[in-house]
């Protein structure tokens, strides 16, 4: 029987059906509420790829840098594990590390990963399915985390809500799937910010780098 | 290199700042040779646009000469001379497959702004606000044109550049808001604004069948420049003009198969809800000034079209949808799909069709766009259209 998404992704029996987890015996299930500490977060996007195609470009998590907001590094340590290196800010000392276990693969369809030690507790789901109509794919992201409201808040105010980066990230991934990169502003010219400009620039997540959407450089 | 920052309401300047560089692989750099202040730069000049910043660059209708390209592009190469459409559109997300251009999904890096106020994110714009993505604009010697193997228009004729930069915005604008009242053969439209869009739609309108075309201002030089173009003229701010009588007196009672409304969120009204709608927007229980919505929703008749190319951004108060409902009128409307009207148009211009340039009014160097933004929003010096050439000295 088809397990919806509310099932914790990093539970000892993993789902195996490849469901979405937006319908569950034809009837719309929301995203699991937040609670206990934990968060969760489900999005997704329309991209006009094959779903081998997607799930490739995020199976090779080495390249997760060309497309994560603030994933510095990501090195394989084993066949399914991997070692996750975040800046949170300029300062290198600053970084949030972690090791990652992918506990299902089903190529061209679904990933399903969990951390296992290290700075964050976190774990998720991707899955590849041909979108109604055969439009394209219809990839779905459904994240969960542990993090305190006051963390989470501190993270909204100085950066990035945690929440809005896996929805961010799910938008660099689709738009260097469908255009080969990923739209930038950053790096162009203005005049003078003054004081309420630059105390914006976290509103318009200008505090956070756009991911390079590319190793080469551009011209 | 020298541009036009918007730095508060009613407060643009001309600064130096710096010159743009490519960085995206998509990416080319314009000279710009040619720029122009659009009728929708007046609402960002007014304040009417959220998310607008201190140094921001303003500009979305121009032109140029490609100065360099990105590893990517290869339609374009140095030299090439090119019309930029001011929605940028990456040519392979499904709303580009469908040619719905300004709907793009993958231009807009500030999408999560445009998210929280519409549902979904557009395009992103050149030069108009961090909502529709926070690109520099085109007011300026040089600019970055991302995706510049989708957008920008070759032209490989002697056209001088007067005659084709319209094709960025207003042209098309006004040739979409035509196609928008699904005009047929015999039919009379009536547009409201005849200001540059106003104008290129009443052409349009002609160009679709149209036989009868109605252009309501207040301005005599618009009027005039309405008139030139064929179109009857009504002055709104007459005394004894009841804008409803008269498309009614135009129409032997039967009213305007479509209506246009060319003027958008800060329209004028000499009636009671002219008024009204200042007092709301001023104290900010209202973002827009509907009234020309109103009248036009009014006015069109039973069963026909409402064609919205005027913008509007926000919460409109006492729009008379019953009557829209009561009539069953079609309502279209929408930032326009460039992609699709810039080749075609190009055509009618080469054909000497029409000659976009002979409603520019003014020209002027960028150092004197400061000065021109407050003409133009006071609608001083029967200014029409300005056009900035950003390689001019100061001539005064």
């Amino acid at each position: 029987m088809d397990r919806a998404f509310t099932e914790k992704p990093h539970a000892a029996e993993v789902p195996r059906s490849g469901a979405v987890g937006t319908i569950v015996n034809g009837h719309y299930a929301p995203p699991p509420a937040d609670k206990d500490g934990k968060q969760w977060i489900r999005t997704s996007a329309l991209v006009l790829r094959s779903p081998e195609e997607l799930y490739d470009l995020w199976r090779d998590i080495e390249k997760a840098p060309l497309w994560q907001e603030q994933i510095a590094q990501v090195r394989a340590t084993g066949p399914t594990t991997s070692h996750w290196v975040m800046m949170t800010g300029d300062d290198p000392d600053k970084s949030v590390e972690w090791e990652s276990e992918i506990l299902n693969d089903e190529p061209g369809k679904r990933i399903a990963w969990r951390s296992i030690g290290g700075d964050s507790d976190n774990a998720g789901e991707v899955i590849f399915e041909t979108s109604p109509g055969d439009r394209g794919t219809i990839v779905t992201v459904l994240q969960e985390f542990r993090m305190g409201k006051l963390a989470s808040a501190w993270e909204t105010l100085t950066g990035r809500n945690p929440k809005q980066a896996i929805i961010e990230n799910l938008r660099h991934f689709k738009a260097l799937a469908e255009t080969g990169e990923i739209p930038r502003t950053q790096g162009q010219p203005h005049g003078p910010r003054g004081t309420i400009g630059r105390g914006k620039k976290s509103l318009y997540g200008e505090t956070i780098a756009t991911p390079s959407g590319t190793r080469r450089i551009a011209s | 290199m020298k541009a036009v920052c918007w730095m508060g309401t009613s407060d643009v300047q001309t600064l130096t700042v710096d010159d743009p560089k490519i960085l995206n692989p998509h990416d080319a750099i314009l000279k710009v040779t040619r720029t122009a202040i659009c009728g929708s730069d007046l609402h960002l000049y007014d304040g009417f646009i959220p998310t607008m910043e201190a140094g921001d660059i303003l500009g979305h209708e121009f032109m140029g000469i490609v100065e360099e390209v990105g590893r990517d592009v290869s339609n374009l190469q140095k030299g090439d001379r090119v019309v930029v459409p001011f929605t940028i559109a990456c040519g392979n997300c499904i709303f580009c497959k469908k040619k719905i251009w300004s709907a793009c999904d993958n231009t807009n890096p500030n999408a999560h702004l445009m998210e929280a106020a519409y549902g979904y994110s557009g395009s992103g714009l050149f030069g108009y606000s961090h909502m529709m993505g926070g690109y520099a604009g085109g007011q300026a010697q040089y600019v970055r044109v991302p995706f510049a193997n989708v957008g920008p228009l070759k032209i490989e004729s002697d056209l001088v550049d007067e005659k084709v930069l319209f094709l960025s915005d207003i042209f098309p604008t006004g040739y979409m808001a035509a196609e928008n009242a699904q005009i047929e053969e015999g039919d009379t439209v009536a547009v409201w604004g005849c200001g540059p869009v106003g104008i290129f739609t009443i052409a349009s309108a002609f160009m679709l069948g149209a036989t009868r075309v109605i252009a309501i201002d207040r301005l005599p030089e618009r009027l005039e420049m309405a008139r030139r173009f064929g179109a009857i003229t009504v002055d709104y701010s007459q005394d004894d003009v009841n804008v409803l009588t008269a498309v009614k007196d135009l129409t032997g009672g039967m009213g305007p198969d479509s209506c246009i409304d060319a003027v958008g969120l800060e329209a004028h009204s000499t009636e009671f809800q002219g008024i009204y709608d200042k007092v709301k927007t001023a104290v900010m229980l209202e973002t827009d000034r509907p009234c020309v919505l109103r009248q036009a929703m009014q006015a069109v008749r039973k069963g026909g079209t409402l064609s919205i190319p005027g913008v509007y951004g926000g919460l409109l108060d006492k729009v008379p949808f019953g009557a829209a409902f009561g009539k069953g009128i079609t309502m279209k409307m929408g930032q326009t799909k460039m992609h699709n009207y810039m080749k075609p148009l190009l055509e009618r211009i080469e054909k000497g069709q029409i000659d976009p340039s002979s409603i520019i009014s003014h020209r002027i160097t960028l150092d004197e766009a400061p000065e021109m933004y407050k003409v133009w929003r006071d609608k001083g010096d029967r200014v029409t259209k300005i056009v900035i050439d950003p390689w001019a000295a100061r001539t005064a």
